[in-house]
């Protein structure tokens, strides 16, 4: 009888140990709130069909996005990287008046993803979260496939918490992943080649 | 033997100021409710409006800025910690660890602080990203005039009613500890302030903070030892946050529309 009790008991306590220890979580909700986007520069560009090629992932680990302090796990996003970019991309076209589009475009945006990283640093009694965001952005003509711009953008969020929690590594990814799309989507030179691109009108 | 006599100073030193401090637990207690009340509530941030009929911008730098070293070691605190488990009045006298924590590592920093600050000596951090904020602003092609001024405008400097003052400041800048290895690795950073009034009434249309850290970090002693490694870095880091400044102000400009 006690010998049962003691197999109950460790095959409960396996299935709980995981959720208690927050192993297993989903992972961070990281996104970018179509709530914040605003028109800014690129929508100084006449309205462009624009098509998203498939954003690559060209990060070194792309298992995970850091490390839990104490070897406690990966931290890992609940999407894709490479959907989360894509996504923040489609949101500040559409809001800044261009047409995602999968077929007749004006230019291909190719995006590559070259660091999505979370570092965690131990304090005594606080922790410093460092999140880094990379883009590589190509512009391509739509008919010629001419390469127009080439651009790379970053965004790091700095934030030291007296907790840690998943919460604030997700917020902190958030704020360098609105970094890099505000950047991108501030940049001049961006929406002066989005101008420029031949339309079927203009062709 | 070299690295650890230094080591056994701070644990030394540790356990005097710790089981010293029975007595002056009411003393901590008391400066610690004296900090308490010192701290104010937090502003609250001000409802941003669309400022997209601005068209003029001056740009003024005020404050002090402090360089600083900031490691934030995780030792002798975790030491305290160990001790403090088996000290009867240990999770009174935890405040006062903390205390004694970061007067410790504040003086262990202060010489390297003192060399890398030098090896900065003349690079103005309000200057340099003031002058960056103004070119990205420029180079916007939103903005008829962008200026940068010495003092507090008065007279014909006053913006004018399509005209707002942005005044920048950075409470502190230097280099920070963002990752852990051996040695642990550190990045220039700056902590900047701006906020934009509109120039006839002073409403406030615009209020920005940033927290820039330089993507590229690297050995404390790099900042220490290396003079133009340390001053290329750190004027790149303030450039970059001035553009960030404006990347933000861009992107706020026409918000809710």
């Amino acid at each position: 009888m006690t010998g049962r009790l003691a197999r109950t008991s460790s095959v409960l306590l396996s299935l709980l140990l995981p959720i208690i220890s927050g192993c297993g979580t989903a992972g961070l909700d990281v996104h970018y709130p179509e709530a914040r986007v605003n028109r800014t520069i690129m929508a100084s560009a006449p309205p462009r069909r624009v098509e998203i090629a498939p954003v690559a992932d060209r990060r070194m680990d792309t298992t995970r996005i850091g490390i839990r302090p104490k070897n406690e796990g990966d931290i890992v996003t609940s999407r894709p990287v490479a959907d989360l970019v894509r996504e923040a991309l489609v949101l500040e076209l559409s809001k800044n008046g261009h047409l995602v589009v999968s077929h007749e475009r004006d230019a291909i945006l190719a995006a590559t993803v070259e660091d999505f990283r979370l570092d965690e640093v131990a304090g005594y009694a606080s922790a410093r979260y460092v999140a880094r965001v990379v883009i590589a952005l190509n512009i391509v003509d739509g008919r010629g496939g001419d390469i127009l711009l080439t651009r790379r953008y970053v965004g790091i969020k700095r934030r030291d918490v007296d907790k840690p929690s998943d919460d604030a590594r997700r917020e902190t990814m958030d704020a360098a992943l609105a970094r890099t799309m505000h950047d991108l989507a501030t940049d001049p030179e961006l929406a002066k080649v989005l101008a420029s691109v031949r339309t079927a009108a203009t062709r | 033997m070299a690295r650890s006599l230094p080591n056994r100073l701070v644990t030394g030193l540790a356990l005097y100021l710790l089981w010293g401090m029975d007595r002056a637990i009411g003393l901590g207690v008391a400066m610690l409710f004296g900090w308490g009340c010192a701290s104010s509530a937090p502003h609250p941030t001000p409802v941003a409006r669309p400022f997209d009929d601005v068209h003029r911008v001056a740009i003024i730098v005020s404050g002090e800025s402090t360089f600083a070293v900031a490691e934030d070691r995780v030792e002798p605190g975790r030491t305290f910690d160990e001790i403090l488990k088996w000290h009867p009045y240990g999770g009174a006298l935890r405040p006062v660890a903390k205390l004694v924590h970061r007067a410790i590592n504040k003086v262990r920093d202060a010489d390297q602080a003192a060399t890398a600050a030098r090896n900065v000596d003349g690079v103005s951090p309000g200057s340099t990203i003031a002058r960056a904020m103004a070119r990205t602003l420029e180079g916007s092609g939103e903005f008829n005039e962008i200026r940068i001024l010495e003092r507090e405008p008065s007279g014909e400097d006053r913006p004018r009613d399509d005209g707002a003052l942005v005044r920048v400041t950075v409470p502190a800048w230097g280099v920070i500890r963002v990752r852990e290895g051996d040695p642990d690795l550190v990045s220039g950073f700056a902590d900047v302030q701006a906020q934009m009034v509109m120039g006839r009434t002073g409403v406030v249309v615009w209020d920005g903070s940033e927290d820039v850290t330089h993507p590229e970090s690297a050995p404390l002693a790099s900042f220490v030892r290396n003079r133009d490694f340390a001053r290329e870095t750190m004027i790149g880091l303030l450039e970059r946050a001035g553009q960030r400044l404006a990347n933000e102000l861009l992107y706020a400009r026409s918000a809710g529309r």
